[in-house]
């Protein structure tokens, strides 16, 4: 949805709320669009759009903590022979070839 | 005598009649103010206004049980010794495995000690999570999100009951685990990346056919005689390079160890 034109050409920088200018100005609260509107006034949600949130099965039986033991020291990896490292598509490649790659 | 005096109160009592009769039956007031100088009104029933029972209508007025304002009229009792409502509160049975347990660290309390607080590790680097499944990280994000519940609930209940002693340890515990969550992000992030950029250069790689869906991958071992060692490292080892934590041991000159093990 888009505000009228003439408040986005000279008074763009005004700080209005929601609650300003009852109508032609439309100001978000940064939650998004979720669907497309009616000509009639209505409202179409799609789904496609909207935010689902999986939480997956096994969460209690799961071991590992936010946290790791400060003893044991951050290392780096080790990606010699590739150029871009952790990121090269290379290193990808050898790793599916060698490990999924016969599947 | 009796006459001279209601003739003396009549005379105080003296009123235009058509003052009385706003209606205007003047005939009669005429009639009366020449027979004789007595003037009252016609009737002595009140204005329509003056009809209406002067009374307050809330029988209960200032009758409260939880002020305890006492009875509103006397009574055989005295005010203290009218009995008071009843402290009821009732027994709401609470299920121990409630999934709202989990935004608190303890059933007997809702707040934990600093020194308890204080009790944790690390986050996880990059470079740790870049070995972990899918499966790991999904759930290791959700231990993420439950623990910054708690420790978030922990806050509000801290401020809440205005106690500022575990402000700075908590804020500790929620930075590494943000920074835990950062480095999921990270790990995901990048994988996706390689992925896309290993998929467009499999497209030019002789031993990978997209395009058979059943096994896209052929190595030259099985097809040809053996080639003269390209760049790549033959298929059947693992590279030297990667994912390495020891020196490959053809590299007698590598003095360096990295450090795995506390």
């Amino acid at each position: 949805m888009q505000p009228t034109q003439a408040l986005l050409k000279r008074y763009r920088k005004l700080p209005l709320t929601t609650k300003d200018i009852k109508k032609g100005f439309y100001k978000g609260t940064r939650t998004g669009s979720m669907g497309s509107h009616t000509k009639y006034g209505g409202y179409i949600i799609d789904y496609n759009k909207v935010r689902t949130y999986v939480v997956p099965a096994g969460l209690d039986s799961f071991k590992l903590s936010p946290f790791v033991s400060a003893k044991i020291e951050p290392t780096r990896g080790r990606y010699e022979g590739y150029a871009l490292g952790p990121k090269s598509p290379e290193l990808y490649l050898d790793r599916w070839k060698a490990e999924n790659g016969m599947d | 005598m009796a006459a001279s005096g209601s003739l003396r109160s009549s005379i105080c009592r003296i009123v235009h009649p058509t003052k009385i009769f706003p209606t205007g039956h003047t005939t009669i007031g005429i009639g009366l103010s020449t027979a004789s100088s007595q003037k009252c009104s016609f009737s002595s029933t009140p204005e329509y206004n003056n009809r209406r029972p002067r009374r307050d209508n809330n029988r209960l007025r200032g009758l409260s049980s939880i002020y305890r304002s006492g009875t509103r009229f006397r009574m055989n009792i005295d005010k203290e010794d009218v009995p008071a409502p009843t402290k009821y509160k009732p027994k709401v049975k609470v299920d121990p495995n409630h999934g709202l347990w989990d935004f608190f660290y303890s059933k007997d309390s809702s707040l934990i000690t600093p020194d308890e607080s204080t009790e944790h590790g690390r986050g996880w680097t990059v470079e740790e999570l870049r070995h972990k499944s899918w499966e790991d990280l999904h759930k290791l994000w959700w231990v993420c999100i439950k623990e910054q519940n708690r420790i978030f609930t922990l806050r509000k209940e801290r401020s809440r009951l205005k106690l500022p002693e575990g402000a700075e340890e908590g804020a500790a515990r929620l930075r590494e685990v943000r920074t835990t969550m950062r480095s999921i992000r990270h790990a995901l992030t990048e994988r996706w990346y390689a992925w896309e950029d290993a998929r467009k250069l499999a497209e030019t790689d002789p031993e990978i056919d997209l395009n058979n869906t059943q096994s896209p991958f052929t190595p030259k071992d099985y097809l040809e005689e053996e080639l003269p060692v390209e760049n790549t490292t033959p298929t059947g080892d693992k590279p030297a390079g990667f994912m390495a934590e020891e020196p490959a041991p053809s590299k007698p000159t590598e003095a360096q160890e990295p450090v795995t093990k506390p």
